[in-house]
C-alpha cells in the first residue's frame, strides 16, 4: 500500500469547491430551517389548535422519514406531480431546509418551554399581548438557551448534506466520488474529504462555543 | 373598582371557587387572608384574567372581563406583583420598567425613562437603573417589580403574597413600599401571611377557606373578634 500525497494535492482545489457548495447548501437549508423552525415552533406550542395539529403532523414526519427518502421525494417524486424537472440545487436545499426545520422547530420548542411560566405572566398582566410578550421577552431569554443544540443542528446538518450527493449534486462527497471514479484513489481522496468536514465542523463548533460565551456574559 | 359576581372555578375535577361575590371601592384595601390552598390566590389572579373564570362575572372600572379583546384593556389598569418578582432577567431594571409604557401605550422612551426614573427614586432605588434582576437582592427585586407595575399608571394594584419568597430582613422594606402607596390612596387586593400588616394597612379583611370567603370586616375587629369558627381556627395557628 502507498499513499500517493500528489493526488491529494491535486485534488484539494476540486475538493475545496465542493466543500464551498456543501457550506452554500448548508448556509442556505439553516437560514430555511431556521424561519420554519421558528414558526413551527411557536405554532407547536401557541393557542391555536388547527395551526398545532398541522405543526405536530409536520415535525412528526420530517423527524421520523430518512432525509436521503426525503431528498428522493422533492428531486424525482414531485416533478411526476409538477411535470418539471427540479434543478438539483434547489431540490437539495428545499429537502435539508425543511427537513433541518423539523429539527429546529423542536430546539425553539423546548428553549420557549423552558422559560419560566411567570415572564409570561408578568409580560401579560402589564397589558402586552401575547405576540409582545413572546416577542420582547420570551424569545430573546430562549434565544441563549437554544445557542447549543441550535450549534449541534448546524453541524448535524452540514454532514447530513452529503446525502444530496445522490441527486448528483457536486458538493464535496459528490466531488470525491467524481474524483475516485477518474483516479481510483479512493483512500487518499476519502481521508481528505474526511479532513475537509472535520474543518468544517470544528470550525462551527467553535464559533458556537464563542457565542455562547459572549451572550453568557451579557446575561449579568 | 371591581366587582365580582358568583365567581367559581374550577381545575379540572377540582373545585378552587366555589361563588365569589366581592366589590372592592375605589381607594379601598383589601387584604385577604386563608389557608394555603384556600383559593385566595386564585381568586386575585382572576382578578386581571391570568386565570379564566369557569363561571361569573368580573368587571373592573366598568369594564366586563370576558375575553382577549378587553382583556388588554383592562390589565393596563391593574398592576400586578408576583411572589416571586417575576423581572425580566435579560433587561435593566430601568428597561424593566419602560417596556410596557413604550409598547402599550406608546409612550416616547424619553417620557418613560423619566417616569421610571420618577418610580426608581419613590422605590428607593434610584441607584439600581442600570442594574440587571439577578444582581438585587429579593427586596429590591420586589420593590422594582411595584414600580414596573406602577408605571402604567393602574387603578389597581393586585399583590399576590408578595413578600412570601424574601428572606425576613427584607420583608420590611417591601411593606413600607406598599404601606405608602396605600396611603397614596391607590386601589389595592393583597394577598398575604403578614397579619400584622394586613391590620395595620388593611380597611378590610377577607378570610377565604375552601373556595369560599367565610368571613370579612374591618381587620381590627375579624383579628381580635372572630365570629366563624374556621376563622377563630385558623387565626389560633398564625397570630
Amino acid at each position: 500500500m502507498e499513499f500517493n500525497t500528489g493526488l491529494v494535492i491535486d485534488s484539494f482545489p476540486l475538493l475545496l469547491i465542493g466543500a464551498g457548495l456543501t457550506i452554500e447548501i448548508t448556509a442556505m437549508s439553516v437560514g430555511l430551517g431556521l424561519i420554519i423552525g421558528l414558526f413551527v415552533g411557536i405554532a407547536r406550542i401557541g393557542g391555536n389548535k388547527i395551526l398545532r395539529l398541522l405543526a405536530n403532523v409536520y415535525v412528526d414526519f420530517f423527524r421520523g422519514t430518512p432525509l436521503l427518502v426525503q431528498i428522493f421525494i422533492v428531486y424525482f417524486a414531485v416533478p411526476v406531480i409538477t411535470g418539471q424537472r427540479m434543478d438539483p440545487f434547489v431540490a437539495a436545499v428545499s429537502a435539508c431546509g425543511i427537513n433541518s426545520g423539523a429539527y429546529i422547530a423542536e430546539i425553539f420548542r423546548a428553549g420557549i418551554e423552558s422559560i419560566e411560566k411567570g415572564q409570561m405572566e408578568a409580560g401579560r398582566s402589564l397589558g402586552l399581548t401575547w405576540v409582545q410578550t413572546m416577542r420582547y421577552i420570551i424569545i430573546p431569554q430562549a434565544f441563549k438557551r437554544v445557542i447549543p443544540p441550535l450549534g449541534n443542528e448546524f453541524i448535524a446538518l452540514l454532514k447530513d448534506s452529503s446525502l444530496v450527493s445522490v441527486i448528483g449534486f457536486e458538493e464535496l462527497t459528490r466531488r470525491g466520488q467524481l474524483i475516485i471514479a477518474r483516479t481510483y484513489g479512493s483512500l487518499e481522496i476519502w481521508l481528505s474529504v474526511a479532513v475537509i468536514y472535520l474543518a468544517m465542523t470544528i470550525t462551527i463548533s467553535r464559533f458556537v462555543a464563542y457565542l455562547e460565551k459572549r451572550y453568557k456574559i451579557k446575561e449579568n | 373598582m371591581i366587582n365580582i359576581r358568583g365567581l367559581h372555578k374550577y381545575f379540572g375535577e377540582n373545585h378552587i371557587l366555589k361563588g365569589i361575590d366581592l366589590d372592592i371601592a375605589e381607594r379601598e384595601v383589601v387584604v385577604i387572608i386563608g389557608p394555603s390552598g384556600s383559593g385566595k390566590s386564585t381568586l386575585l389572579r382572576c382578578m386581571n384574567y391570568l386565570e379564566e373564570p369557569s363561571e361569573g362575572a368580573i368587571s373592573v372600572d366598568g369594564i366586563v372581563l370576558d375575553g382577549e379583546a378587553n382583556v388588554n384593556k383592562v390589565r393596563e389598569n391593574v398592576g400586578m406583583v408576583f411572589q416571586r418578582f417575576n423581572l425580566f432577567p435579560h433587561m435593566t431594571v430601568l428597561a424593566n420598567i419602560m417596556l410596557a409604557p413604550m409598547k402599550v401605550k406608546h409612550i416616547a422612551a424619553s417620557d418613560a425613562k423619566q417616569t421610571a426614573i420618577d418610580l426608581l427614586t419613590r422605590v428607593g432605588l434610584a441607584d439600581k437603573a442600570d442594574a440587571y434582576p439577578d444582581q438585587l437582592s429579593g427586596g429590591q427585586q420586589q420593590r422594582v417589580a411595584i414600580a414596573r407595575a406602577l408605571a402604567m399608571h393602574p387603578k389597581v394594584m393586585l399583590f399576590d403574597e408578595p413578600t412570601s419568597a424574601l428572606d425576613p430582613e427584607m420583608v420590611g422594606e417591601v411593606l413600607d413600599v406598599m404601606r405608602k402607596l396605600a396611603k397614596s390612596g391607590m386601589t389595592m387586593a393583597i394577598v398575604t401571611h403578614e397579619m400584622g400588616f394586613a391590620r395595620e394597612v388593611g380597611d378590610r379583611l377577607l378570610f377565604v377557606d375552601d373556595g369560599r370567603i367565610i368571613e370579612q370586616g374591618p381587620p381590627k375587629e375579624i383579628f381580635e373578634n372572630p365570629k366563624e369558627e374556621r376563622t377563630k381556627l385558623f387565626l389560633s395557628k398564625v397570630l
